[in-house]
C-alpha cells in the first residue's frame, strides 16, 4: 500500500479543543481555530507561554486527545489512528520512562512497541544509544539518571525506529547551557537526514537559533506563524560590523552615508551571547553521563 | 438550564457498565447455577441469630463470605486454649459454637463430646474437693449429667453425618465407660458396625458385650455371620492392605466363634465351617 | 556530544507506511513489561512472609495433637491465606501498576507509540494476572509440601486414621489453586475498570475492596430475592445479583482438608464462569479508558 507524500509532514485545520468542566455547560477552550502546517524536512519551533494550548495541541497530533472540532493529518493519516504514530518519535516534556528499567531496556521496550525488527533491534538500540553518548550508563537504571541523561535517553527511544517526525516537548527545560548545546546540534543533524523536527517550548532564545519556521500561540489562538528569519530580521536595516573607528573617521562616515540620504542609526559595542561565552569557557562532560 | 452533553459521559458509560454486568450475570445464571448448587450442597445452613450475639458483626460477616471453615478453626483452637485452663463453661459454650459454625468435621464433634462426657466430669469433681472428698453418688450424678450433654450432643451430629459409625462408636463409648451401661452401648455398637466403612472393632465389641449381658446365642449367630465378611489375605487388586487384614483379626472372631460353640454346646455336625 | 557519530537511517520503508492491525505481541510486550515492574518493585518480597507465616501456623498446630486433623487445620489456614493476601495482592497491584502509568505519565510515552489502548490495557491486566498466577502457584506449592510432608509423618505415627490410604487429594489442590488464580483474574478486571475512570489509587483500592466484600455476599441478595415485597426493592436486589460475580462459587476448598475432593465438571464451569467475567468486564475496561484523557 502506498501513501501520497504530502510536502507537510504535520496539517492542523481548523482545531478546537474544549475540555468540559462540568454539567453546567462551562467548558475550557484549549486551542482554538487552529490552522498550520509543519513542512517535511524542516524544523519547526511552537511556542507560547505556559497555557497557551502548545501541550495540547501536541497531544491531538500524538492522537492522546481527540479534537473537539477540526482535523489533524501526520503524514496524511488521520491523527486519531494508530498507523499515524508509526512514523512519530516522541520526547515528552518531563521525564516520562519507566525508572526501574535501564537504559537500554527501555529503549528496546519502545524499539519493540514500535515494530523494530527483532533481527535488529539489538544494534539499533545500540546505535541510537550511542549517538546520544550514554553507551557508559545504558546497562544502569533510568531512576539513577540525571535530567540531562533522561533527556539523552527520551531522545534515543524517540529515534530507535526511525521516526520521519520528531517531537520535542519542552526538550531544554531545566538543561544547563551545556545540555542545551548538545540537544540543538542533535536536532539540527536530524534535520540534515531529512527529519522533521517539531519543538515546543517557551524558552524563545533557546530554539530561535535552530528552527526554520515558528508558530505563536496565546491563549489557544495561534498569533504569529512563519519563518523566523522574515519574522525577526528587520527588513529595512543592515547591520555592518567594522573594526573600532576613532571619532573622526566615524564622522567622517556618517557625512557619506548622509549625503546618499541614509542615517546612521546606531553606533554600538557588538556583544556575543551570555550562552555562547558560557559554551567557550565550560568544559564538556566526558561521554557516558554525569553522576547525578 | 443548558447542559454540557458531552460531561455526561461518565454517566453514560457507568450505565453502560452495570447494564452489561446486569446482561452478563443473567446470561451466564444458567452455566453457572449447577456449580453454584454443587457448592451450596457443601454448606450447611448458618444459624446465624444464634450465633451473632456470640461473634460479633465483624466475624458474622467473615462466615458470610464463606470463611466457615476458617473461623471454626480460629475457634477450636481457642476451644482448646480454654479446655487446658479446665475452664468448663468456655470450654462448653466453644465446643458448641464450633460445631454451629461449620459443622462439617466430624473431628468437632468426637473431640467435643470427649471433652464433654470424659473431661468436664473430672473438673468438676475435682472443683468439688476431689475424688477422695466428693461421694461416690455425688460422681455419679455429675458423671450421668455431663454424659447426657455428650449424648445429646452426639445426636445433634446426626443430622449432619448421618452415616457416620464413628458417631455410633462415640456414644458406645460413652455408655459403656461413663455409664457402665453395656446394653445400650451394644446396641450403639451394632448401629455402627451396620453401617459402612465402620471399624473392624465395632463388629468384635458387640459381640462381646452380648457375651457379658449373657445373650451368648445372639453372639454367636452375629459372628458367624460377621466372618465371612472379613479380609483374610492381601488382595491388591481388591484394595485389600494388610493394615485392613491385621485390623479384621478374623483368626480371633474364628477364635470366638469356637469359644462360643463350646458354651453353647454346639454339636460337632452343626459348627461353623469358615 | 562534539563526537557524536550519526546513526545509519535504514530506509522509511523498514518501518513504512501501513495499517498497523491489533498485535497479541505487543500485547505480550506491556505484559512482561507490568510483570517486569512488579518484580523489580519487590511486591514479591511480601510472598516470603506469607512464606514464613505458613509455616510457622503448620508448626503450630503440631503443639495440638490434632491427628490427622492436623491436615485439616494446615489446609485452611493456607488456603484462608492464600485468599486474604491473595486479594490484596491483586488489588493493590493491580491499581499500582496502572495508577503508576498515570501519575508518572510514563501511560503519555506509551500511548504516543503506535499501540492500541486496547493492547496497552489488556497488557496491563495480563501482567497483573502473572503476578498473581505466581503468587498463586508458589502458595499453592508451599501448602502442597507442606501438607504432603506432615500427612507422611501422621501416617507412620497413625494407621487406622489413613487405613484408606492418603486422606488429601493433592491434584485437586492444584486444581483449587488454579481456581482461586482465576477469581483473582475477575478481580484483578474488576479493580482495573474501577481504575480505567477512578482518578487515584487510594480511590481505587477502596472501591475494590468494597466491591470485593459486595461479591463474596452476592449470594445473599439471590437468596433474599423472593423474600422481599416491595417491587422496586425486589428488582433492586436482583439487579444486584445479576451485577456482581459471585465469589462464593469458587469456594471449594474448605473441605479438602478432610479427603473432600473437586468434580471435573463443577471445576471447568467455574472456571468457564471466571474467564467469562474476565473477558467482558476487561472488555469494559477498555471501553472506558478509550475515553479518558491523560
Amino acid at each position: 500500500m502506498t501513501y501520497p507524500n504530502p510536502a507537510s509532514a504535520i496539517e492542523i485545520t481548523g482545531l478546537t479543543k474544549d475540555f468540559s468542566l462540568n454539567l453546567r455547560g462551562i467548558k475550557l477552550r484549549a486551542v482554538e481555530n487552529l490552522t498550520l502546517a509543519v513542512p517535511e524536512g524542516q524544523v519547526f519551533g511552537l511556542l507560547g507561554p505556559n497555557g497557551s494550548g502548545k501541550s495540547t495541541t501536541i497531544k491531538i497530533i500524538l492522537g492522546l486527545l481527540e479534537p473537539t472540532a477540526g482535523e489533524c493529518k501526520v503524514f496524511g493519516v488521520p491523527s486519531g489512528r494508530v498507523d499515524s504514530r508509526l512514523n512519530v518519535g516522541y520526547l515528552p516534556e518531563a521525564p516520562y520512562f519507566y525508572r526501574y528499567l535501564s537504559g537500554t531496556e527501555l529503549v528496546r521496550f519502545y524499539g519493540r512497541i514500535c515494530g523494530v525488527p527483532r533481527k535488529r533491534l539489538d544494534e539499533r538500540v545500540r546505535e541510537v544509544i550511542d549517538w546520544v553518548g550514554l553507551s557508559g550508563a545504558a546497562h544502569r537504571r533510568v531512576g539513577t539518571y540525571s535530567k540531562g541523561m533522561l533527556q539523552r535517553i527520551g531522545l534515543a527511544q524517540a529515534l530507535v525506529h526511525d521516526p520521519r517526525l520528531i517531537i520535542l516537548d519542552e526538550p531544554t527545560a531545566g538543561v544547563d547551557p551545556v545540555g542545551s548545546a548538545e540537544i540543538s546540534e542533535l536536532i539540527l543533524k536530524l534535520k540534515t537526514q531529512g527529519k522533521t523536527v517539531l519543538i515546543t517550548s517557551h524558552l524563545l532564545a533557546q530554539i530561535e537559533d535552530i528552527c526554520d519556521r515558528v508558530a505563536i500561540l496565546d491563549r489557544g489562538k495561534l498569533i504569529l506563524e512563519g519563518a523566523v528569519n522574515e519574522l525577526v530580521g528587520l527588513s529595512n536595516r543592515q547591520a555592518l560590523i567594522v573594526d573600532s573607528l576613532p571619532a573622526a573617521e566615524l564622522e567622517e562616515l556618517r557625512g557619506w552615508l548622509s549625503a546618499r540620504g541614509h542615517a546612521l542609526n546606531a553606533v554600538e559595542q557588538p556583544r556575543t551571547r551570555l550562552d555562547q561565552l558560557f559554551l567557550s569557557k565550560v568544559s564538556r562532560p566526558q561521554k557516558g553521563g554525569e553522576a547525578k | 438550564m443548558k447542559f454540557n452533553l458531552a460531561a455526561l459521559r461518565p454517566l453514560w458509560t457507568g450505565l453502560l457498565v452495570v447494564a452489561a454486568l446486569a446482561v452478563t450475570g443473567a446470561a451466564i445464571r444458567p452455566f453457572e447455577e449447577p456449580a453454584w448448587q454443587a457448592v451450596r450442597a457443601q454448606q450447611p445452613a448458618l444459624k446465624l441469630d444464634s450465633l451473632q450475639s456470640a461473634l460479633g458483626q465483624g466475624i458474622t460477616a467473615g462466615l458470610l463470605g464463606g470463611f466457615r471453615a476458617i473461623v471454626a478453626d480460629f475457634f477450636w483452637i481457642k476451644t482448646n486454649s480454654v479446655w487446658e485452663d479446665s475452664d468448663l463453661p468456655a470450654t462448653q459454650t466453644f465446643i458448641k459454637l464450633v460445631t454451629a459454625i461449620d459443622p462439617r468435621p466430624l473431628y468437632f464433634w468426637q473431640n467435643g463430646s470427649r471433652m464433654i462426657a470424659y473431661d468436664m466430669p473430672n473438673w468438676r469433681i475435682i472443683a468439688a474437693g476431689g475424688y477422695e472428698k466428693t461421694p461416690q453418688a455425688e460422681q455419679r450424678r455429675i458423671d450421668e449429667e455431663q454424659s447426657a450433654v455428650a449424648l445429646k450432643y452426639l445426636n445433634e451430629a446426626f443430622g449432619h453425618h448421618p452415616d457416620s459409625p464413628l458417631l455410633y462408636v462415640e456414644i458406645a463409648n460413652v455408655y459403656l465407660n461413663r455409664l457402665k451401661d453395656k446394653a445400650s452401648a451394644a446396641e450403639a455398637y451394632r448401629k455402627a458396625a451396620l453401617l459402612p466403612n465402620a471399624p473392624y472393632y465395632a463388629g468384635r465389641i458387640y459381640p462381646e458385650l452380648l457375651r457379658k449381658l449373657g445373650r451368648h446365642a445372639e453372639a454367636y449367630a452375629w459372628l458367624k455371620q460377621l466372618y465371612p465378611t472379613l479380609p483374610k489375605d492381601i488382595d491388591t487388586a481388591k484394595g485389600i492392605t494388610e493394615f485392613q487384614v491385621q485390623s479384621a483379626m478374623a483368626p480371633v472372631v474364628l477364635e470366638r466363634i469356637r469359644e462360643l460353640e463350646k458354651e453353647l454346646n454346639i454339636p460337632q455336625i452343626e459348627v461353623f465351617k469358615p | 556530544m562534539s563526537t557524536v557519530s550519526t546513526p545509519t537511517s535504514p530506509s522509511s520503508s523498514a518501518v513504512g507506511m501501513r495499517t498497523v492491525p491489533f498485535s497479541p505481541g505487543r500485547l505480550g510486550i506491556v505484559a512482561g513489561n507490568t510483570f517486569l515492574e512488579a518484580v523489580r518493585q519487590k511486591l514479591f518480597n511480601f510472598l516470603l512472609l506469607l512464606a514464613v507465616a505458613l509455616v510457622a501456623s503448620a508448626q503450630l498446630f503440631r503443639e495440638f495433637n490434632f491427628g490427622s486433623s492436623e491436615l485439616k487445620f494446615i489446609s485452611d489456614f493456607g488456603f484462608g491465606a492464600m485468599v486474604f493476601f491473595g486479594s490484596t495482592l491483586t488489588i493493590a497491584a493491580t491499581a499500582q501498576l496502572f495508577f503508576s502509568e498515570i501519575e508518572n505519565r510514563t501511560a503519555l510515552t506509551i500511548l504516543a507509540k503506535p499501540i492500541w489502548r486496547t493492547e496497552f490495557i489488556f497488557g496491563k491486566f495480563l501482567g497483573v494476572f502473572a503476578v498473581v498466577g505466581v503468587f498463586c502457584a508458589l502458595t499453592t506449592l508451599l501448602l502442597l509440601a507442606l501438607l504432603y510432608n506432615r500427612e507422611t509423618a501422621l501416617m507412620a505415627a497413625d494407621s487406622e486414621a489413613f487405613e484408606h490410604g492418603r486422606i488429601i487429594q493433592y491434584g485437586d489442590l492444584v486444581l483449587l489453586g488454579v481456581l482461586q488464580w482465576l477469581k483473582f483474574g475477575v478481580l484483578a478486571a474488576i479493580t482495573l475498570l474501577i481504575a480505567s475512570f477512578s482518578n487515584t489509587n487510594l480511590y481505587t483500592v477502596v472501591m475494590g475492596f468494597f466491591v470485593l466484600v459486595i461479591c463474596h455476599l452476592q449470594y445473599l441478595a439471590r437468596d433474599a430475592y423472593a423474600q422481599v415485597a416491595s417491587l422496586p426493592l425486589r428488582l433492586l436486589v436482583r439487579l444486584l445479583g445479576y451485577v456482581f460475580p459471585n465469589f462464593q462459587v469458587f469456594n471449594l476448598a474448605d473441605q479438602i482438608g478432610i479427603g473432600a475432593g473437586i468434580d471435573t465438571g463443577v471445576f471447568l464451569r467455574v472456571a468457564g464462569y471466571a474467564l467469562i467475567y474476565i473477558a467482558v468486564i476487561g472488555g469494559l475496561a477498555v471501553y472506558s479508558f478509550r475515553n479518558r484523557e491523560i
